[in-house]
């Protein structure tokens, strides 16, 4: 209402009118997720999460869209689940969601499109969290975790592995509707994972040297359910001597996801599976 | 302030004083006991661990895969006593692999892990059963689960050839996770017949 009266006011043209508006009406359009059951108090996180561009002004220049996907930030663990704590202080949860901000921060500023799985101290469970993702028909999702171990300041980028063994077992009780199972919703998306988890690792390997050159394929339960390109980042580790080491690699971090990010480009044509969402 | 007030006062000073010096006191209590029950109950599994010796054993050279600094993990050749029986081989070289790591830092199961039941099924399939300490124990992390499966699975593989795939049981359970990160609800591919793709770190099955 305020941006209609603001418009009027400003005796805009109807063709500027529609050139400033056409950017926001777009981004509204696909950020928003198909309506489907869900916990209010899921919901409402959500929609304040969505990163709501600034309206257009005379003065302010249409807000920049990126053409990638929207980016799902999931910073694991929160709530009870405090996930890996170290000698100094250092807490994984917390430590994850003050990358996530970070991160979210740098994509925000390079026009990305961003969503956060959780914004405070609440632990949504794994299926939620993909849930999320997989609500949105063109999204990547980007786990965050901190280990115990591992050579200090490197990071590492993870994909889902399947088991061959499982891949046999799973095509054998295929059902005829060629609905894909929950737990198989990542499976169509590992090639175009794997892709993303070895850009962001190229990104990762330069800032934090030490890290490996490619990515891992694991199975990294934060995955599996995840109908979209789907990587886990982890950060070496809770166990540094200084906790303030691991807020000072926030800033490179987010630097680095927003190159891996750009550089990633998901193939349009990658059908989500049904019976995912 | 009224003498009444002031000797109500004093009693309760006295009360709160005694109150937590008591508190410091059970709360020492309440953890030497703690520690006394863990070692107690290890003291138990160790004696309750059936011994896992075979007529057919003969000396020979197990891999064992540990822990080798970063990321990696290592196989480290052990001479033990091995069974030609596939089930009691495989509970020998994982027993080797939690109770005897070379150093303390090489270690990546949690010391009071205690291997509960092995099954091999007639596809090849290896069911490994632990105690709730390698789930409970487990330092938390992508990483350190990933070194952990590994160890466990490639020590499996080097040792008993015949085995294709494994899946690991907590306490007789299925687990969504090993400690909140690696996925124990699939299987582990053991003796692939070839690699599918690089995977350069340790982790890669």
């Amino acid at each position: 209402m305020n941006c209609h009266l603001r418009f009027s006011n400003r005796e805009l043209s109807v063709g500027r009118i529609l050139r400033l508006a056409l950017p926001l009406l777009s981004v509204v359009a696909t950020a928003a997720p198909p309506i489907h059951a869900q916990e209010p108090a899921q919901q409402a996180p959500r929609q304040q999460q969505v990163p709501a561009p600034s309206p257009p002004t005379a003065t302010q220049a249409p807000p920049l869209v990126h053409l990638g996907p929207l980016v799902v930030l999931d910073p694991a663990h929160g709530g009870t689940d405090t996930g890996a704590r170290g000698a100094a202080g250092a807490v994984e949860k917390d430590v994850v969601l003050m990358f996530a901000r970070a991160i979210r921060a740098e994509l925000d500023r390079q026009g990305f499109r961003v969503v956060l799985t959780r914004n405070d101290d609440s632990d949504p469970s794994y299926d939620d969290r993909a849930a999320i993702a997989n609500a949105y028909g063109d999204a990547v999702l980007i786990s965050l975790h901190v280990s115990s171990t591992g050579t200090a300041a490197t990071a590492r980028s993870y994909y889902y592995r399947f088991s061959n063994s499982f891949a046999q077992a799973s095509n054998a009780s295929s059902t005829p509707s060629g609905l894909t199972p929950w737990e198989e919703a990542q499976r169509p998306f590992a090639d175009t994972s794997h892709r993303l988890a070895d850009a962001l690792q190229l990104q990762l390997a330069q800032a934090f040297a030490g890290s490996p050159a490619v990515s891992v394929s694991y199975a990294v339960r934060d995955l599996r359910s995840v109908a979209a390109p789907a990587v886990a980042v982890e950060v070496s580790s809770v166990s540094v001597s200084d906790a303030a080491a691991l807020a000072r690699m926030a800033g490179p971090l987010a630097a680095a996801v927003a190159r891996g990010l750009a550089a990633f480009r998901p193939p349009a044509a990658t059908p989500a599976p049904q019976g995912a969402k | 302030m009224p003498r009444n007030l002031r000797i109500a006062f004093a009693i309760l000073c006295a009360a709160v004083l005694v109150g937590l010096i008591s508190l410091h006191g059970l709360n020492g209590r309440i953890e030497r006991l703690g520690e006394q029950q863990n070692s107690e109950e290890q003291a138990r599994r160790e004696l309750r661990a059936p011994a896992i010796s075979t007529s057919s054993d003969v000396k020979s050279k197990a891999k064992i895969f540990w822990a080798a600094g970063g990321d990696a993990t290592a196989p480290v050749e052990i001479e033990m006593e091995l069974s030609a029986v596939p089930v009691q081989r495989a509970k020998q070289v994982l027993h080797e692999l939690i109770a005897n790591p070379p150093t303390p830092q090489q270690r990546t199961l949690p010391a009071d892990t205690t291997l509960a039941g092995f099954y091999i099924l007639s596809d090849g399939t290896a069911i490994a059963d632990f105690s709730d300490e390698l789930s409970s124990e487990m330092p938390s992390g992508i990483l350190s689960e990933e070194i952990a499966v590994e160890c466990i699975a490639r020590t499996l593989e080097s040792n008993v050839p015949s085995l294709q795939r494994l899946k690991i049981l907590i306490h007789g359970q299925e687990v969504e996770t090993l400690a909140g990160h690696v996925d124990l609800t699939g299987f582990f591919d053991l003796n692939p017949p070839a690699p599918a793709q690089s995977a350069p770190v340790a982790g890669a099955q």
